[in-house]
């Protein structure tokens, strides 16, 4: 198997594996990072999402060997201890139901920020309609988004 | 004596007297310079140590739906614990606990008594010792804060320096709970435990496990529902890098149909075993098998709606009130109309998976599962097991929703570990997991009824006909289901009523889902009712008011009785919080449905807007809650909405389909979800009383389907009676 040295929340590793293999799994089943999350394997619901070259993408469709020109952040890497600004508004608003989305929506949601840190609720929505919640977290993701870009603003 | 305090029932420690006692288990040895703390354990539910740590056990598993904040916070309630300095830790599966299943709202209802019991027969041991040490009378003694303190002279000791002391007195055999008015945790928004590790990615989920050894495993089953396998062929699979095994799963042949109740296991498959999930994917595509379907029935689901059509004349009367066929002849108007809704999965963000290791006749289960129970017992009959040889542990679940009634995934994770030797992870694809999904069941149903020169209802008759969650699971074989059941609404408001119950055998795999029958009876009685008031050329609020009565107790069925105030009380409320009595511009409209369930009174209206092509924006929904005392705000109003969103969704766009015996969705791309653009804000309101809490997880998502069908009414004069609204919204 070809080797592949990617760089994950600013650290080299170097791992062995087929060069198709999503970066997903070389995440979870290789470097033990498994906040990243397998739930549709087609891009379809962004719980498996990441943040490569400032841009959130599906990490269950990129193939390592495409993964090999920037620094990956994944929710792991966000903060070193739950300070991002996205991280700590969730937490003071409660939002998580089972959580399982929640890396992909806390990325994505951040990516944004990184970008727009005064967004309107509709650039929100933009931004955000590529992450599914099956529990019905969406009210209080908004209000946390909205929270955190006033806590960018001060 | 160390341990024997473990083997006993809680129950019975509940309620008769038993010593407590010290225990060495050090939660902090990783620390060595520091003085370790002792544990002293007072019961299988509650800890304290020298440091003044409060450990409690988190006895259900957390789904999503907040019960690992609430459960230990009823019990730190009656403790007196303070709520910084206590540890919320899961528990495993262990009969000690009692009843740990996760379903049908019931977490709150059976454990508030047991939860408020066993925190205050730790707080009154703990008041003992403090009036020994204190040398003060019990009466003016009480816990707040983890202190035992004397409120005239402002002394106090805390927990820790009494712990010694309270574990050599024997806990009471009676309890007296606190007063409602002294709560300080109870009825305050307590953010979830494991909420930085949620946004942090640092909680392990059953999908996250890793083991030494571990092997990773997927699985291919037969698309079609009830089909075996002729044969296959796996070279190109096995060249796959770092494919391990093939195995063929023949679980006909293995577990029978049902192993134990919930835990059906019947479809055949072929496994593949790999040294990462991504070699398991890979490989599992290149299978070529020969399925053998000769026991399918083949179905379509526009068959087998037909099917069901044709059952409405052929009925069981599940309860019969007075006679419906009279209130027809003296009424003024005869009106009927008839519903259907489909099938739905489940379609939880985790998918099914398991990790077990099953080595030297010792069964050690990591599982996703709302239903430990059947997972032991299926284990139990499966591989002769003994409870002993079987430990379950119970991670937080990234989603149930009834799909984690059942334990199917469980037992192909154990098989395979068996066969393997080695511990394995399975993990489905969501392929498989929207095809191989115990779905919602569809069904048609008609509803009559006889209206009076008023126009209000003297005759009601209600037929259902689908195939059935109870027959589904044990087929022919099993018990005769129904859907429709002699409790549903409106059973005891009308005089002469009718529930009739139409079967239909089908393959399609039934079971629970969120609010279980009420997601799809509630959308035909509460689109219905709306019809009658239109019909009298009545405000929908107005006409469910006078279809309800007076506030009064209406005994439904034994000794059932429902409190009209209640909700009647939800109802004025919403009408109030929505705006209902003021004009919406063109094109926009309200719609309202209002139920109790699992206990909880539920008011809802739904606001949207439509465009020209009738394509449905919802503004706003308003809710108006009765579920008692509101143990943890925030986690409640999560679950109403949760619960509303699921019913959103499951309107707009929940549809699986079946073709030739398979189901036809597989992903995110046909099996729909709201996105957050289309979701709106929700407005809940809570009424505030001090009755026993009762349920959330389900009573908010059924009056969400007919108040979002009535709204479009109300927008465009266009009737749904037909779920998902999206099928109507083609141009």
């Amino acid at each position: 198997m070809p080797s592949y040295t990617i760089r994950v929340n600013n650290a080299e590793k170097t791992v062995s594996v087929d060069a198709d293999t999503p970066l997903l799994w070389v995440l979870r089943d290789e470097l033990g990072l498994t906040g990243t999350k397998y739930a549709c394997g087609k891009g379809l619901c962004g719980s498996c999402t990441v943040q490569y070259k400032g841009n959130a993408i599906r990490s269950c469709t990129l193939p390592i060997s495409s993964a090999l020109e920037a620094n990956i952040t994944t929710i792991e890497g966000l903060s070193p201890d739950q300070n991002h600004p996205v991280q700590q508004a969730w937490m003071e608003l409660d939002v998580p139901q089972c959580g399982y989305c929640q890396s992909g929506q806390l990325i994505s949601a951040a990516t944004l920020l990184s970008k727009n840190n005064n967004p309107t609720e509709d650039e929100i929505n933009a931004a955000m309609s590529g992450n599914i919640c099956r529990c019905g977290t969406y009210t209080r993701i908004r209000k946390a988004i909205q929270l955190a870009s006033s806590k960018l603003d001060k | 004596m160390k341990n024997t305090l473990k083997r006993r029932n809680f129950i019975k420690l509940t309620v008769s007297a038993s010593g407590a006692l010290v225990i060495g288990v050090h939660l902090q040895s990783c620390m060595p310079k520091k003085k370790i703390p002792e544990v002293y354990e007072f019961s299988p539910l509650i800890k304290i140590d020298t440091d003044g740590w409060v450990s409690l056990i988190a006895k259900n598993p957390e789904i999503g739906q907040g019960i690992k904040t609430a459960l230990p916070m009823i019990l730190a309630e009656e403790l007196g614990a303070n709520w910084n300095k206590v540890k919320v830790v899961q528990a495993d599966y262990n009969k000690v606990y009692d009843e740990q299943w996760a379903g049908g709202s019931y977490a709150i209802i059976l454990n508030w008594d047991l939860m408020r019991t066993a925190g205050a027969m730790v707080r009154q041991v703990l008041v003992r010792a403090a009036s020994q040490k204190m040398n003060l009378p019990i009466e003016e003694l009480t816990a707040k804060n983890s202190n035992i303190v004397h409120v005239k002279s402002g002394d106090s000791l805390p927990f820790e320096k009494l712990i010694v002391e309270a574990s050599q007195i024997p806990l009471p055999e009676e309890v007296e709970f606190k007063s409602m008015d002294s709560f300080e945790i109870v009825g305050k928004s307590i953010p979830q435990v494991d909420l930085d590790k949620v946004v942090s990615g640092g909680v392990e989920y059953a999908i996250d496990v890793k083991l030494p050894e571990m092997v990773y495993a997927t699985v291919l089953k037969n698309p079609v529902f009830e089909g075996g396998i002729t044969s296959y062929e796996d070279n190109e699979a096995r060249l796959v890098n770092g494919v391990v095994d093939i195995i063929e799963l023949n679980n006909a042949a293995y577990g029978g149909r049902l192993i134990a109740p919930n835990s059906p296991n019947f479809v055949n498959g072929i496994a593949v075993i790999g040294k990462s999930t991504w070699a398991t994917f890979k490989a599992v595509k290149k299978l070529k098998v020969v399925w053998d379907n000769s026991s399918s029935r083949k179905e379509n689901t526009d068959e087998i709606f037909v099917r069901f059509h044709d059952q409405l004349s052929n009925t069981s009367i599940e309860r019969k009130d007075g006679d419906i066929k009279k209130a027809k002849r003296s009424a003024a108007l005869n009106y009927e109309a008839v519903y259907e809704v489909p099938f739905l999965a489940h379609a939880t963000m985790e998918p099914m998976n398991c990790t077990v290791d099953f080595r030297d006749d010792f069964c050690e289960v990591w599982a996703p599962t709302q239903n430990p129970e059947a997972l032991q017992e299926g284990l139990m009959k499966l591989f002769g097991l003994k409870p002993e040889q079987i430990k379950i542990h119970l991670p937080r679940i990234g989603g149930g929703f009834g799909r984690r009634y059942y334990v199917d995934y469980a037992m192909d994770a154990a098989i395979l570990s068996q066969k393997t030797g080695k511990p394995v992870k399975l993990t489905w694809t969501r392929e498989e997991d929207i095809r191989h999904d115990w779905y919602r069941p569809g069904s048609v149903q008609k509803i009559a009824a006889s209206l009076d020169k008023e126009g209000m209802v003297i005759g009601w008759q209600h037929i259902l006909a689908n195939a059935s969650r109870k027959t589904s699971l044990g087929r022919e074989g099993g018990p005769a289901g129904t859907e429709i059941d002699e409790y549903d609404f409106p059973a005891g408001f009308v005089p002469n009523l009718q529930f009739e119950y139409g079967h239909v055998l089908s393959d399609v795999p039934l079971g629970q889902w969120r609010a279980v029958a009420a997601s799809a009876n509630a959308f035909a009685v509460h689109c219905f009712l709306d019809e009658l008031a239109f019909i009298n050329k009545m405000d929908p609020i107005d006409y469910f008011l006078e279809f309800l009565g007076p506030k009064r107790m209406v005994p439904v069925v034994g000794d059932y009785e429902f409190d009209v105030e209640r909700l009647i009380t939800v109802v004025e409320k919403v009408r109030q919080n929505s705006n209902w009595d003021t004009a919406l511009p063109k094109g926009q409209g309200r719609g309202f449905a209002a139920r109790k369930g699992a206990g909880s009174f539920i008011a809802e209206v739904v606001t949207i807007d439509t465009d020209e092509n009738g394509k449905v924006k919802i503004l706003r929904v308003d809710a108006a809650v009765d579920c008692g005392i509101v143990v943890n705000p925030s986690g409640a109003k999560a679950q109403v909405e949760g619960g509303i969103l699921e019913g959103l969704c499951a309107a707009l766009y929940g549809e699986i389909t079946v073709k030739d015996g398979a189901t036809v969705q597989s992903n995110f791309h046909d099996y729909q979800w709201m996105r957050m653009g289309e979701m709106p804000e929700i407005n809940v309101e809570f009424i505030k009383n001090e009755l026993p809490p009762r349920g959330l997880g389900e009573p908010p998502l059924p009056p969400a389907i007919p108040a979002l069908a009535n709204a479009i009414y109300a927008a465009t004069g266009k009737r749904i009676r037909k779920l998902p609204i999206v099928n109507h919204l083609v141009d």
